[in-house]
């Protein structure tokens, strides 16, 4: 089990807990993270599951792949660790990466 | 097992698809409808396992050879339909993989919710010209007389098409896309032809003006990519055809059946109301409560486990968003229209990499028109119950009788 922390844009904090495989977004979503809105389920085809990884786990994850790169010129407040949390594969090495959600994608 | 009775062509469908779409979700596994060769998906596990899943595709020509294209073509009845063939048959939607992510990407950057926030303005204006024009009937037909001016007035404007050529489009449109349901005949087959023929004819003379005159628009940012060898010129041709076509109908029929839900459910239009800030939640609760567009198909293209069962390669699937939008498994009361309902993780515009391209705008139309009835009439009252389309593809009212009075 890999422990994320989420971080709404109130300042909420939800612990989740998920298994190796999943994608970031399914866990904000089974958690019941609303501005993760993930519309499209998870085919890199909306921009709405738009997060920032904190800073110092920004690095410690797979980078982004060209078509997560592309939608991410799109999302809504795009920072520096802007990821899309549909294309974030949960590992065991994750455990403890906190997540911060902006306040809405649509 | 015994068949269940399936008639989405029946007057019991058109007016409550939901009852039949019930009893297709109680089954034990997918059912066969054999009208249209599909095993029709209706819990929303299945469904979003579908529309997700990469190896089930919306068009799989390009695995066939062309024997068994023309084959699957002359299956649909799609054979015979030169302009059909090559505006309509291979537009975006019916296309997968790199062609299909190239154009998608060419096209997405004009339809992202901040591209379309600027859209704010013109379809406030648009509105209040429109409802000006009625500010002396205390009834009206909610759809015809208002609200299906708005989603082709403004899509056209996006595109850059002259507001004078825009009902126009909306019959081509129609046309069009009333051969996509179920049922249709060779006289339907012919109108599609004929308005895919017209409709390009009309917007090659538009390409041809924004390539001497580029404009503002988004037509001639397309004219761009095409000359820049990101695109063809069918390519061209055939996807603003199809943003042209998807803007009309959908958002109309949405507005129809949002409209009647408000009225239906008299607590939660007040509660609209009283909280205008809800229009967001309203709006997403009107797609789910009646899916525009409540019937897509995939292929498998792979043996693939559905539902319990396995399907062989090539198996249709009927991937019905609308009634997985009322599954109880995922939607608690999913009988009751709800406007505060939060998260509501609803599948109206399809999920996957055909996720619905324009979703902002006609979520936008519906926010600034709900908004503005809501200003200006006092009260809104159904006069007459509506007829629905009758069918699997669309699902809307033809015509809705309110009468309002004002503040």
């Amino acid at each position: 089990m890999t422990k994320i922390t989420f971080i709404e844009a109130d300042g909420t904090t939800f612990i989740a807990t998920a298994e190796p495989g999943m994608s970031v977004m399914q866990v904000a979503v089974n958690a019941g993270i609303a501005a993760i809105a993930a519309e499209c389920g998870g085919a890199c085809a909306c921009g709405t599951c738009h997060c920032y990884v904190a800073k110092d786990w920004a690095d410690k994850i797979a980078p982004a792949q060209d078509d997560e790169t592309d939608m991410l010129e799109f999302v809504i407040d795009p920072a520096e660790t802007s990821r899309l949390s549909c294309q974030i594969e949960v590992t065991p090495d994750m455990d403890g990466i906190v997540i911060n959600v902006p306040s809405s994608q649509t | 097992m015994n068949a269940p009775t399936f008639d989405p062509l029946s007057d019991n469908f058109a007016r409550d698809p939901h009852t039949a779409y019930a009893m297709l979700r109680d089954l034990p596994e997918p059912y066969y409808y054999r009208d249209v060769d599909s095993w029709m998906l209706t819990k929303a596990s299945d469904v979003e396992a579908v529309a997700l899943n990469k190896t089930m595709l919306r068009n799989r020509d390009h695995l066939l050879s062309e024997a068994e294209r023309k084959d699957a073509q002359r299956k649909m009845n799609w054979h015979d339909m030169p302009h059909h063939e090559r505006f309509v048959q291979t537009n975006l939607l019916e296309t997968e993989g790199e062609p299909h992510a190239r154009l998608r990407k060419l096209v997405f950057r004009e339809f992202t919710a901040a591209m379309i926030a600027r859209q704010r303005d013109t379809i406030q204006a648009f509105v209040d010209h429109l409802l000006d024009g009625l500010k002396d009937r205390d009834a009206f037909d909610f759809v015809e007389d208002f609200a299906a001016h708005v989603p082709g007035h403004i899509i056209g404007r996006v595109i850059g098409v002259p507001d004078e050529d825009c009902p126009q489009l909306r019959i081509w449109s129609e046309n069009i896309v009333g051969f996509f349901n179920v049922g249709c005949d060779d006289t339907d087959k012919h109108i599609a032809e004929q308005a895919t023929k017209e409709f390009y004819e009309y917007l090659l003379t538009l390409v041809q003006a924004r390539r001497k005159a580029p404009q503002e628009d988004l037509m001639s940012r397309m004219v761009e990519h095409r000359d820049a060898g990101h695109m063809s010129e069918d390519q061209l041709v055939a996807t603003t055809m199809l943003i042209l076509m998807a803007g009309h109908g959908s958002t109309i029929d949405v507005l129809g059946s949002g409209m009647h839900a408000l009225l239906r459910f008299p607590d939660q239009h007040q509660k609209l109301r009283d909280d205008p800030a809800l229009i967001n939640l309203a709006v997403q609760e009107m797609f789910r409560f009646e899916s525009p567009l409540p019937y897509f198909h995939r292929f498998a293209t792979e043996d693939t486990e559905v539902g319990g069962r396995m399907f062989e390669a090539g198996t249709r699937f009927g991937v019905l968003y609308g009634a997985a939008n009322r599954d109880p498994e995922r939607f608690d009361m999913a009988d009751q229209f709800d406007v505060t309902r939060s998260p509501n993780r609803h599948i109206a515009f399809g999920g996957g990499t055909h996720f619905c391209l324009g979703n902002h705008l006609a979520r936008l139309d519906m926010d600034v028109i709900f908004t503005t009835l809501n200003d200006r009439f006092a009260s809104i009252e159904l006069v007459k119950e509506p007829t629905y389309k009758p069918g699997l593809s669309a699902r809307g009212p033809f015509t809705l009788d309110i009468a309002v009075r004002r503040r």
